[in-house]
């Protein structure tokens, strides 16, 4: 059975199966439950437990252990596609969303693809590719030079001259790269060796391909990226910018939409360029182009990627577009329906990544229970995450526990109620960045709207660092907590001596009486 | 029951006088000195693991649970960690000198040897875990006594790599 929006699709579809994890696949499950899509999950051992396991209507067990013969094997997901009777995939961000060959293998299963064709991510994917194509197509690049070295052969004789040529500081970038991976910035001769090794590394072991090249590093420049969504018909819209200025080594930890340094004018410019970015690859559904933006104005190309991104809901707030419910339409072979002229901008929403990490211990992934998880709920409020309380945090996956995102009708409201839902947000058991989160939110390079991608590199975070609270107090409740009691029943292994959340008494049917609401 | 943060090497005990199930605080000695104490007094809430703190005359609610030798704190907005320790118990944690491993992971490189003098912040190790690398700095300047591990080799959290003496 179709839902009924899909009634005049030529290529409908009843079911979806998400090949992905974490708080992607829980946003997608429910946009397709949501659309009367069936919605099918995937898991490996570790996320037998997890949520969007529990909210599938169908879930398919990928077997073995590492990445690359669970999430990203191809067979596997094709053939629990076919399994459970799957219509459409979907393959998130990361993993195997910018796979071409993925792309290809289930177009070829006469499975409905949810992503753009095989073809534009192929081209996108490639940077080298991507910049050629960028540079016919009139959409400006980053000076820089077109080098590709291949993995396993000694590349520093060539790298180091190409690195002359195109002047330091510069970044090298691992071609096939991704999410702050495979990139180094160098800023000395001397460091070229060190830093290319290490983006190699970074590369194949993320990625398996250690091909590199190298580009101008544009000091003092803010990250901003465009939405754009086409159909399958040649139209193109763009959804506005997002501001991804606030990265912490080229990993994004702050975004918003709209950016406080594009003015309507550099919008339209970005926006016309952006479109004519994905015009030039044929692409289809959504994707972003994400440009660097110098402090005079000027923007180049940085790449397109050509999939759901992970800041997508600060776009979905202020546009008030559902992207993965086009993303559904446009792959069904649904046109837009929207012009330019109705995509407007509504308010200001930010984006926090909330990730299991100590930030005292520079940065380190975070591991252990999430003993108590009570996240905030309020108006303007949305949380995006992939964990429950009780759940464990490993080192199998990404550290990202969840995306608080925002929305308000200004940019100072928006930074208010941030720091507000920040504040009220639960995490204990694992230790996370939400104390930093509030404190970079707060401060005033950002409250100002003045941070510039090496705005975190280049500050001290010391003072940040700072006990906000007295020792003698936390050490009184601790000891207080003790002697009444309290680590007793709720020392979280225990689950079978469950205790409600809200009435704070275990199952004795009369003393739900007294149930309270906080 | 003794009580630190991990900010500083400091050792607490506390005492309170119990007034109706109401905790006050009476008495705080951190490493055998008397310290000053706050207005706090503590008591229980009718949710299971919130708190009433009632610190210089105003109340607010904490979240608190306890994890193996921790307790965590929600307080005013900001999340704590207490580690609670046996009196008398020898701390491991605070063996000086040692670097421990601080996530399961594989050593990618080992930048020192034995023997080599290490100036405060120095990389000794790069580590991967998670799929990114963290690189093991001196916490001080010292010489490189023992260096536990090779490259290529797979560490489990907590065990020591490096030792570095004075």
């Amino acid at each position: 059975m179709f839902p009924d929006w899909m009634n005049e699709a030529p290529s409908p579809f009843d079911s979806v199966l998400v090949a992905n994890r974490g708080e992607i696949a829980v946003r997608i499950l429910k946009a397709a439950k949501e659309s009367g899509l069936r919605g099918i999950a995937v898991f490996s051992d570790p996320d037998a437990d997890s949520l969007h396991v529990e909210i599938a209507d169908e879930a398919i067990h990928l077997q073995g252990s590492s990445l690359s013969e669970t999430y990203l094997n191809i067979d596997a997901i094709i053939s629990a596609a076919r399994e459970s009777g799957a219509q459409a995939i979907h393959p998130g961000y990361g993993f195997l969303s910018e796979r071409a060959d993925f792309a290809k293998a289930v177009q070829e299963s006469e499975i409905v693809w949810i992503g753009p064709s095989p073809a534009s991510i192929q081209t996108m994917g490639d940077k080298i590719s991507a910049r050629r194509r960028m540079i016919e197509s009139n959409v400006p690049i980053i000076p820089g030079e077109e080098l590709a070295i291949e993995y396993g052969t000694n590349p520093l004789g060539v790298l180091a001259s190409s690195a002359a040529r195109v002047g330091y500081p510069l970044l090298v970038k691992a071609s096939a790269g991704g999410g702050g991976k495979g990139m180094r910035a160098v800023h000395e001769p001397k460091m070229l060796r060190t830093e290319y090794e290490a983006a190699a590394r970074e590369a194949s072991a993320a990625f398996g391909d250690g091909t590199v090249y190298v580009e101008r590093l544009l000091t003092g420049s803010r990250h901003v990226e465009i939405q754009v969504l086409c159909d399958k018909y040649g139209n193109s819209v763009h959804l506005n910018e997002r501001d991804c200025s606030l990265q912490r080594r080229h990993q994004k930890v702050i975004e918003e939409a709209p950016s406080p340094a594009v003015n309507s004018e550099i919008r339209d410019a970005m926006g016309t360029a952006a479109i004519r970015a994905a015009k030039a690859v044929n692409y289809e559904g959504a994707g972003t182009v994400e440009f660097l933006l110098t402090p005079k104005g000027e923007f180049y190309f940085l790449e397109m990627n050509t999939r759901l991104q992970v800041e997508h809901p600060v776009t979905e707030l202020i546009t008030g577009i559902d992207l993965v419910q086009k993303q559904f339409e446009v792959a069904a072979g649904l046109p837009l329906e929207i012009s330019q002229n109705n995509i407007g901008i509504t308010g200001h929403s930010i984006e926090a990544r909330i990730y299991a990490e100590d930030v005292s211990k520079g940065f380190l992934p975070a591991i252990g229970k999430l003993a108590m998880w009570k996240p905030p709920s309020n108006p303007g409020v949305r949380l995006d995450s992939g964990f429950r309380e009780g759940d464990e945090v490993t080192i199998d996956f990404d550290p990202m526990l969840a995306k608080l995102i925002v929305h308000a009708p200004t940019r100072s409201a928006a930074l208010r109620r941030l720091d507000s839902a920040l504040s009220e947000f639960v995490v204990l058991g694992v230790t996370t960045n939400i104390g930093f989160l509030r404190d970079i939110a707060l401060s005033e390079a950002f409250s100002e709207g003045l941070v510039t991608t090496d705005f975190l590199d280049n500050i001290s975070l010391d003072k940040f660092l700072e006990p906000k609270i007295d020792d003698s107090v936390l050490i009184s409740i601790s000891a207080a907590s003790s002697r009444l009691g309290l680590g007793r029943n709720s020392s979280s292994e225990n689950l079978d001596n469950f205790v409600d959340e809200y009435s704070g008494h275990s199952d004795d049917p009369f003393r739900t009486l007294k149930r309270s609401f906080p | 029951m003794e009580w630190s943060l991990d900010n500083s090497g400091s050792k607490y005990a506390a005492s309170f006088s119990d007034e109706d199930g109401k905790l006050i605080l009476s008495k705080l000695v951190g490493d055998s000195i008397e310290k000053p104490i706050p207005h706090i007094s503590i008591s229980r809430d009718e949710q299971p693991r919130r708190i009433i703190v009632e610190l210089d005359g105003v109340s607010s609610f904490a979240y608190v649970v306890r994890s193996n030798d921790q307790w965590w704190i929600h307080f005013q907005g900001r999340i704590f960690v207490v580690n609670m320790h046996e009196p008398g118990s020898k701390d491991s944690s605070l063996s000086e000198g040692s670097l421990s491993a601080p996530m399961p992971g594989t050593i990618l490189d080992v930048l020192v040897k034995a023997g080599q003098r290490v100036r405060k912040g120095q990389t000794l190790l790069v580590m991967e875990a998670m799929k990114m690398e963290h690189r093991i700095q001196a916490p001080k300047a010292g010489e490189v006594a023992i260096v536990h591990f090779e490259k290529g080799d797979r560490v489990d959290m907590g065990q020591n790599l490096v030792e570095i003496i004075e």
